[in-house]
């Protein structure tokens, strides 16, 4: 059974999620592991309205009544819980990394903050992009080197080892896409101002 | 060499034996170095039967793949043995100089064997390797003895024991470049029962990185954190590790007069910044390191280095001492005698609290700043009362019937945090598989000074992830070997693109994780083998069943059932903390239970 302090901030980070526009009204999800159990919100609740009956406990390795109940990406989370070290997801649908990803196969940043922070973010693309273990699979690989990503057309998958965390990197990689879309929109000449930032696309 | 110079210097010093053997580079790819890879090689030199105080013990000097890389902090070495303090797997790691000049030499790892007739000295240079005799040094001080064999910051180095290795005490250190120290645990008294007083190093071979232009990006970026970032940046500088002692006493955590409070009325006067206002010469750096947290301190008496502030603690609040000239003084006279300085600290502040009850004869009282030197001297070369408190505060308590009253945990006194006031860190020191010790993964970080991220520091559930992975990540910055203060800035993402350039070979972040995990596992392995079981994970009773009486922490008591049942959860252990075979198998430790099977 989820706690209360653990319940507190599923519900303030997931209502700073839908106001920030990170996500829909019943898109995304969130989840921390808890030992060898994972507590993930419910399908269908809603990320900016979180009661403490929204949260599921299922094991991490095995098959129980609560995937009835669990986000569809239920096996997203559990992959990368089982192949990486982090021990907080969160998935949402932040609509300009969407649009960048529609046409990149990575977004570097072009600010200090995303550069410092991220220096690059992976785009990858899956046949079925919600809910299949292939897409499982290429996520969780690449979430052992990157602690953020975007699947190409649907949203990120982001890793912390708090909630907290995973929405840092969320929230940065928006503001860091919205940044490159309003320079793009600006059209005029870059200055480049950070030193070995050619090197970041290495990253 | 590109990361590993590829060889392992093996000494018997009772067969006069010196061998170079090739590094196994299937174990180096699988434990990298220092802490990782000599637990592996303990693992196999050294098993139950051994003694840690006889001849069959070994000590394992090791480095890591990124030593003397030039990378930010990359002077550290580790001593790898079995525990004459714990009984426990041990490994201990220092900064300086001597680290990056062993690796000079052109060997990964010195591992030392057997028992010399006489007072021993080994000398590894471009010459060749000596075993020499070293009878006019037994009975030196450890300054005196790093003087004597030439001393040179970039060129030769020495690394020796003091009187308290070698009058075989359970809390003695092995000290290198005159002031550092590998101290927890008593290595130095493994080196005393080996008669032997020092090894001193000179090299010339030069760990080059094989990706030179990803070095240097790594090398911008990661000093871009550490400049970026107050605690690596000002913090540690300006006032040392001490920086945290009015911190950690303002939530309640902070350990007084032997756990007795989590506060210290006094602990402005035993603070970084008054460390830096009355007694701070200057501060110092490691080779490497653009850090600098060393302080060079003086007071009327005396120069030398110190205290950083678990010595601060342990000379100071556990012992209800508030004079940081004479807490200065005595971390002088532990750099000279060998001495760990939180175990000594500690272990005074049991004895002072046990003479308060009337369970010892002796003049010692909470706050008796007067008695604190010649306490010290006594335990140095066991002395009186100071022979047994040289045995550490377990054993010392025990025979006089209060073992409760050691506030250790696997019979290492407990370091500077309260854990009734953070709870993870309760759990840390209590699965530490050295023994109560906040340098297995310190919940500092993110119970106090949010890092990565602040965290509950009261709360339970989930804590015990947060705890597993803070413990991996300190084995893999161990094995690499690398200073913990650079993750304070810095994440294993840019530890691991580090290690990429050195040695040519791709590691990712999550890579370095599961070294981390493995690593862990093969130590917790060990002291499986060496017959500790779950019962052994527990606390001081203090801890456990009195709560914090005042302050921000009053009423807390450290909640460890949850979190243990949770914590051997999350690693796969079953409920005795057994690692299961499936657990064993993913990290690629199965063979080595297979063979301990077979053996038997």
């Amino acid at each position: 059974m989820i706690d209360q302090r653990l319940y507190e901030e599923f519900r303030d980070i997931g209502r700073d999620i839908y106001v920030a526009g990170l996500t829909s009204s019943h898109g995304g999800n969130m989840s921390v592991r808890a030992g060898s159990r994972v507590i993930i919100k419910r399908r269908g609740a809603q990320l900016g309205r979180l009661k403490i009956e929204d949260f599921i406990e299922t094991k991490l390795n095995a098959k129980d009544s609560g995937i009835t109940r669990a986000s569809t990406e239920l096996v997203v989370h559990r992959t990368i819980y089982q192949e990486t070290s982090a021990l907080a997801v969160i998935h949402c649908h932040p609509r300009t990394a969407i649009a960048l990803s529609l046409s990149r196969d990575e977004i570097i940043p072009i600010d200090v903050e995303g550069s410092y922070l991220l220096h690059k973010v992976p785009v990858v693309a899956a046949e079925f992009a919600s809910g299949s273990q292939d897409m499982a699979d290429l996520v969780a690989d690449t979430l052992r080197e990157y602690k953020i990503l975007m699947l190409r057309g649907h949203g990120c998958f982001s890793t912390g080892q708090t909630l907290d965390e995973a929405f840092h990197w969320i929230s940065c990689l928006e503001e860091a896409c919205d940044i490159i879309l309003e320079t793009h929109l600006l059209g005029e000449e870059r200055k480049e101002f950070r030193k070995h930032s050619e090197s970041y696309s290495k990253w | 060499m590109h990361g590993w110079a590829g060889k392992i210097l093996d000494i018997d010093l009772t067969h006069h034996a010196i061998q170079t053997r090739p590094l196994d580079m299937e174990k180096a790819r699988l434990f990298l170095g220092g802490r990782g890879l000599g637990a592996r090689l303990l693992w196999d030199l050294v098993g139950p039967e051994v003694e840690p105080l006889s001849e069959n013990n070994a000590l394992i000097f090791a480095t890591g793949p990124l030593t003397a890389s030039g990378a930010q902090t990359s002077n550290r070495f580790t001593v790898s043995t079995k525990s004459p303090l714990t009984g426990t797997v041990l490994d201990a790691n220092s900064g300086g100089w001597w680290g990056m000049q062993f690796k000079r030499t052109g060997y990964d790892v010195l591992i030392v064997r057997g028992k010399a007739s006489q007072p021993a000295q080994i000398q590894i240079t471009p010459d060749g390797v000596k075993v020499e005799d070293a009878s006019d040094l037994w009975g030196k001080t450890v300054s005196e003895t790093t003087a004597a064999l030439g001393q040179d910051n970039n060129r030769r180095n020495v690394l020796c024991i003091g009187p308290a290795g070698e009058n075989l005490s359970r809390i003695s250190a092995i000290m290198n470049d005159g002031t550092r120290s590998l101290a927890r645990g008593g290595p130095g008294a493994v080196m005393g029962s080996k008669n032997l007083k020092a090894i001193t190093v000179a090299g010339g071979e030069k760990n080059v990185s094989e990706d030179r232009d990803l070095f240097r990006f790594m090398l911008y970026e990661t000093g871009k954190l550490i400049k970026a970032s107050p605690l690596t940046s000002q913090a540690l500088p300006e006032f040392g590790t001490a920086a945290v002692m009015n911190v950690v006493n303002a939530i309640g955590a902070l350990p007084a007069r032997n756990f007795q409070a989590s506060q210290f009325e006094e602990a402005e006067q035993v603070s970084g910044e008054w460390l830096t206002d009355h007694l701070l010469v200057r501060n110092q750096a490691c080779w490497a390191c653009p850090i600098a947290c060393t302080r060079v301190t003086r007071t009327e008496k005396a120069e030398g280095e110190g205290p950083e502030y678990e010595t601060a603690w342990a000379f100071g609040p556990q012992c209800g001492i508030d004079r940081l000239d004479v807490i200065a003084e005595a971390n002088y006279l532990c750099n000279d005698l060998g001495l760990d300085t939180i175990s000594a600290g500690s272990t005074i502040g049991c004895a002072m609290e046990m003479a308060e009850r009337g369970l010892i004869d002796s003049p010692l009282r909470f706050g008796r700043a007067d008695l604190l030197h010649d306490t010290l001297r006594d335990i140095a070369y066991r002395r009186g009362l100071g022979d047994e408190l040289a045995e550490g505060s377990y054993r010392f308590a025990a025979a006089h019937g209060a073992p409760e009253l050691s506030m250790s945990a696997k019979r290492l006194e407990l370091p500077a945090y309260d854990p009734r006031g953070m709870q993870g860190q309760g759990l840390l020191y209590a699965t530490s598989n050295r023994g109560g010790c906040h340098m297995r993964g310190n919940m500092l970080g993110p119970e106090v000074l949010a890092l990565p991220r602040l965290i509950d520091r009261f709360a339970t559930q989930g804590k015990a992830g947060i705890v597993a992975i803070h413990q991996h990540s300190a084995a893999v910055i161990d094995s690499l070997v690398l200073c913990k203060f650079t993750n304070l800035a810095v994440a294993e993402e840019y530890f691991a693109r580090l290690l990429t350039a050195v040695t040519g070979h791709p590691y990712k972040a999550d890579d370095l994780m599961r070294i981390g995990e493995r690593v862990w596992n093969l130590e917790r392995l060990y002291n499986l083998r060496e017959g500790f079981t779950c019962a052994d994970d527990t606390l001081p009773a203090r801890l456990l069943n009195e709560p914090s009486p005042a302050g921000p922490s009053a009423g807390f008591t450290v909640r460890l059932g949850p979190m243990l049942e949770e914590y051997y959860e999350f690693r796969g252990w079953d409920t005795n903390g057994v690692p299961t075979p499936a657990k064993l198998k993913m990290l690629e430790l199965d063979s080595l239970v297979a063979a301990k099977e077979a053996s038997q």
